[in-house]
């Protein structure tokens, strides 16, 4: 069984169709990344997940469970984070507030809350001299780290990324990689949505590539790099061979 | 001198009350993005309460109050079950409009019961004040400027150190970021109206004996509130304090300096005032760079 399995999923915002008929799995341990062009429909599909928006028709399981449907609150206590586009820090929240506000999925004592929310200044050690500073004063790459420490706080069997590279500088979007390989090796599965399908390929263990709702073609980083329609098409940039060193 | 300071006691003690009234336009305001036209009904709510627990039934005035504050709590959560729960998904307008149709439909239902007489409620206490030499500090005054102080240090103490206040301000920042994180929204929800109608109904309750119980008595205080919430910074919580206390204290010393009759318009000329000059509002930056 499949962490989390998707069928014939569709979903629309009103009357546009966003999903239309997609079936997708991710294994436990994982990570797995969708791309596509812009309006492709993997942001929809992280939404649908989560329960940010009911999905039309189709299933989702997760830990073969049925959760299509359910509220964002009920399907994070299930072990469900989702890290959305542009990163969502509250403005008028310390960076330490918004971290401990990331396990309200869980029942939890405050000095094990306390105790999550050091283990997440070790594990970003960055943070930990902005730990009382305002969501609203912190750079692009401060915030990727903080929305990606408070998911980690719902401490989430599935983790779903939507685009934690975008708008932050090169250097800062490796260190954003290194951190989602590291997360993985922790025992959390990623689903991970972003554009720059090069550094993606370069950390997952497989990819779907979509393209306005449907899927079109799935499969290992590898194979993916080398179809020369899908990286025409949706992938751009180098050959995979020319990366390795990015592994 | 001593008229100064008699003036600025009684203008901060009513100023207290527009305080209360407009920390809950503001609260409501942060976590629904929606102005509560309905705030003042609150407080006239309040006031009744009182008459009718401890007036009209001859209880406690202790006992009344208690009594005054569970009715306000369970109306605010009524309130938010009928009047925004159902819209909330709806844009600022209807939300708006269905404010404004409650607060005219529980003034008209007061009326209809009540009647349009104004009544009057006793004191909190008989201990008349204290005297500093030509300085007269009247009881009821002194209990509305400790009460408010109270509740200003609690909800400070409620908001910055307690997880259920930072999760009402994760909810008043953005709710879908703060239900993917778990966070019960519709509870963080019913819980602002909840404290909202109990803040109204405490400045109902204060402002009783000083002013009539009428059902004029919401709006009265409502305008001040609303025009305190803007000067303050709309949505900024120490601004509605500040603009409350502000506006009390204007009114009063308009209404001795200048003119009795125009008491009421002093408040809105401050607004003016502001509106031209500092359209934020005291606060207002805050909230520009929170945007």
């Amino acid at each position: 069984m499949s962490l989390l399995e998707l069928s014939g999923l569709t979903a629309a915002y009103g009357a546009v169709a966003a999903l239309s008929g997609l079936d997708l799995a991710v294994e436990e341990g994982e990570i797995v990344t969708l791309l596509g062009a812009n309006g492709a429909g993997k942001s929809t599909t992280l939404r649908c997940i989560s329960g940010l928006l009911p999905p039309t028709g189709g299933e989702i399981r997760f830990a073969g469970a049925a959760i299509a449907g359910l509220s964002a609150e009920r399907v994070v206590r299930l072990g469900i984070a989702h890290v959305p586009e542009g990163r969502r820090i509250f403005p008028g929240l310390t960076v330490r507030e918004n971290i401990l506000l990331g396990a309200s999925n869980r029942r939890i004592a405050r000095a094990a809350l306390r105790r999550d929310a050091d283990e997440m200044f070790a594990l970003f050690p960055d943070l930990a001299r902005f730990a009382d500073t305002l969501g609203w004063m912190l750079s692009g790459g401060q915030q990727q780290m903080v929305a990606l420490a408070r998911g980690l706080m719902a401490r989430p069997r599935l983790l779903l990324l939507d685009e934690p590279s975008l708008g932050l500088a090169p250097l800062i979007v490796q260190q954003v990689f290194r951190i989602i390989a590291r997360i993985r090796e922790t025992g959390t599965t990623v689903l991970l949505v972003e554009q720059n399908a090069r550094l993606a390929l370069a950390i997952a263990d497989r990819g779907y590539v979509l393209e306005t709702g449907r899927l079109v073609v799935a499969g290992k980083p590898d194979a993916l790099w080398n179809n020369e329609d899908v990286r025409a098409a949706y992938l751009g940039g180098k050959r995979l061979s020319e990366e390795s060193g990015a592994r | 001198m001593a008229i100064i300071l008699q003036l600025l006691f009684t203008g901060l003690g009513i100023g207290a009350v527009y305080a209360l009234v407009a920390l809950g336009f503001v609260l409501i305001y942060r976590a629904t993005n929606v102005v509560n036209f309905a705030q003042g009904q609150f407080a006239m709510l309040g006031g009744y309460c009182m008459v009718i627990t401890t007036v009209d039934l001859g209880l406690p005035y202790w006992l009344g109050v208690v009594i005054s504050l569970v009715v306000m709590a369970l109306f605010g959560a009524l309130f938010n079950l009928g009047v925004y729960y159902p819209l909330r998904h709806r844009s600022f307008l209807p939300v708006v409009i269905s404010t404004i149709g409650a607060s005219i439909l529980i003034t008209n239902l007061v009326l209809a019961i009540y009647g349009p007489e104004p009544t009057t409620l006793p004191g909190m206490t008989d201990y008349p004040g204290i005297s500093f030499g030509a300085v007269f500090l009247d009881a009821q005054y002194l209990v509305i400027i400790a009460t408010t102080l109270a509740l200003v240090i609690l909800q400070y103490i409620f908001f910055e150190h307690t997880m259920v206040g930072k999760k009402m301000q994760a909810v008043s920042q953005d709710k879908e970021m703060a239900s993917l994180l778990g966070i019960n929204v519709t509870g963080m929800i019913m819980l602002t109206f909840t404290y909202s109608a109990v803040l109204g109904g405490i400045a109902g309750i204060l402002v009783a004996p000083i002013l009539f119980v009428s059902v004029g008595l919401g709006a009265q205080i409502a305008l001040k509130a609303f025009a305190a919430s803007i000067i303050g910074g709309f949505g900024d919580v120490p601004g509605a304090i500040v603009g409350g206390l502000l506006i009390g204290v204007a009114e009063t010393l308009g209404a001795f300096y200048i003119s009795v009759p125009y008491k009421d318009a002093f408040a809105f000329i401050l607004l003016f005032a502001f509106l031209l000059i500092r359209p934020q509002g005291i606060f207002g930056e805050k909230i520009a760079q929170k945007a």
